[in-house]
C-alpha cells in the first residue's frame, strides 16, 4: 500500500550515471548529518548542564536527526516562498515565514532579525525607535497555543 | 546558550535541497523541451542571502533548546535528572507542531 511518505525511489530512466549521482547525493548528505550531529551534541550537552540535567546519547541523536530532516524541509519552504515572490534568493522574510505555525516563535526570530538589521551601520534605512530598544532577552519555552 | 550552528553548515544543506529539487525539475523540463533549438536552459539554482542563514540558524538552534527545554520539564516532574528517550517521546508531537 502506497503511502506519501514513500519517496521518488526507484524513478530513474537514466541509468548507471543516475544512480552514480544518487550515490554521490547520499554520501553527501550523510556527511552533512554527521557535521549537524556533532554540533548538535554539542549544544545539546551545554545547554542540558545549564538546566542541571544530563541527556542520555539516544536522546541527542534523535534531536539531531530530527534538526536535519527539520533543516531540508526549511530548505524547501523558503526556496518556494522566494520563487512565490518571484526571488530567486531567499531572505530574512522567507525565513520568519517558515515559522508561521508558532506565533512566538516569529515574534523571536523577528527581534533577532531586526538586531542583526540593526547591527549593519551600511544598510541604513530608518532606524526605529523599537529596534533600538530591543535587548537580549532571556530564552523561555516557547509558549503552546492551545 | 551561546553557541549557534555553522551557517556555512545550514547553507551546505540547503544547497542539497535545492539542487535535488532542480534536477527534478530540469528533469521534466527536458521532456517539454524536446522539440526546440538544441539550447540547454539551465534553471538558476536558488541562492540564500548572509542575514537569511543567520537567522535560519536560530531557527534550528531554538529548536533543538526548545527540544531540551520541553523534554527536561517532564524529566524535572517525574524526579529524574537525565533526559530519557521517553521524555522526548512525549514532547515531540506538539514540538513538531509548533515547527
Amino acid at each position: 500500500m502506497e503511502t506519501l511518505g514513500d519517496d521518488g525511489i526507484g524513478i530513474g530512466s537514466g541509468g548507471e550515471s543516475d544512480k552514480e549521482r544518487q550515490e554521490e547525493a547520499e554520501q553527501e548528505a550523510a556527511l552533512l548529518r554527521d557535521r549537524l550531529r556533532l554540533s548538535v551534541i554539542s549544544m545539546a550537552s551545554s545547554h542540558a548542564k545549564t538546566l542541571g540535567m544530563t541527556i542520555s546519547e539516544p536522546v541527542v541523536a534523535c534531536i539531531a536527526d530530527l534538526a536535519f530532516k527539520q533543516a531540508e524541509q526549511m530548505g524547501r519552504d523558503v526556496e518556494l516562498f522566494a520563487q512565490h515572490a518571484g526571488r530567486k534568493s531567499v531572505n530574512m522574510e522567507d525565513v520568519i515565514l517558515s515559522a508561521h505555525r508558532n506565533e512566538h516563535l516569529m515574534g523571536l526570530l523577528r527581534d533577532f532579525a531586526q538586531e542583526l538589521k540593526g547591527k549593519e551601520p551600511c544598510t541604513e534605512r530608518k532606524r526605529t525607535k523599537k529596534a533600538l530598544k530591543n535587548e537580549n532577552k532571556v530564552q523561555e519555552p516557547i509558549e503552546m497555543l492551545d | 546558550m551561546e553557541e549557534n550552528f555553522d551557517p556555512d553548515l545550514i547553507h551546505a544543506i540547503f544547497k542539497l535541497v535545492w539542487s535535488r529539487r532542480n534536477k527534478k525539475v530540469e528533469g521534466n523540463q527536458g521532456i517539454h523541451l524536446e522539440g526546440g533549438a538544441g539550447t540547454s536552459k539551465k534553471t538558476r539554482a536558488t541562492t540564500a542571502n548572509a542575514s537569511a542563514l543567520k537567522v535560519s540558524c536560530e531557527l534550528l538552534r531554538l529548536f533543538v533548546a526548545e527540544a531540551i527545554q520541553r523534554a527536561a520539564l517532564i524529566a524535572e516532574a517525574e524526579g529524574i535528572d537525565i533526559i530519557e528517550p521517553t521524555h522526548l517521546e512525549r514532547v515531540l508531537p506538539q514540538l513538531l507542531l509548533d515547527f
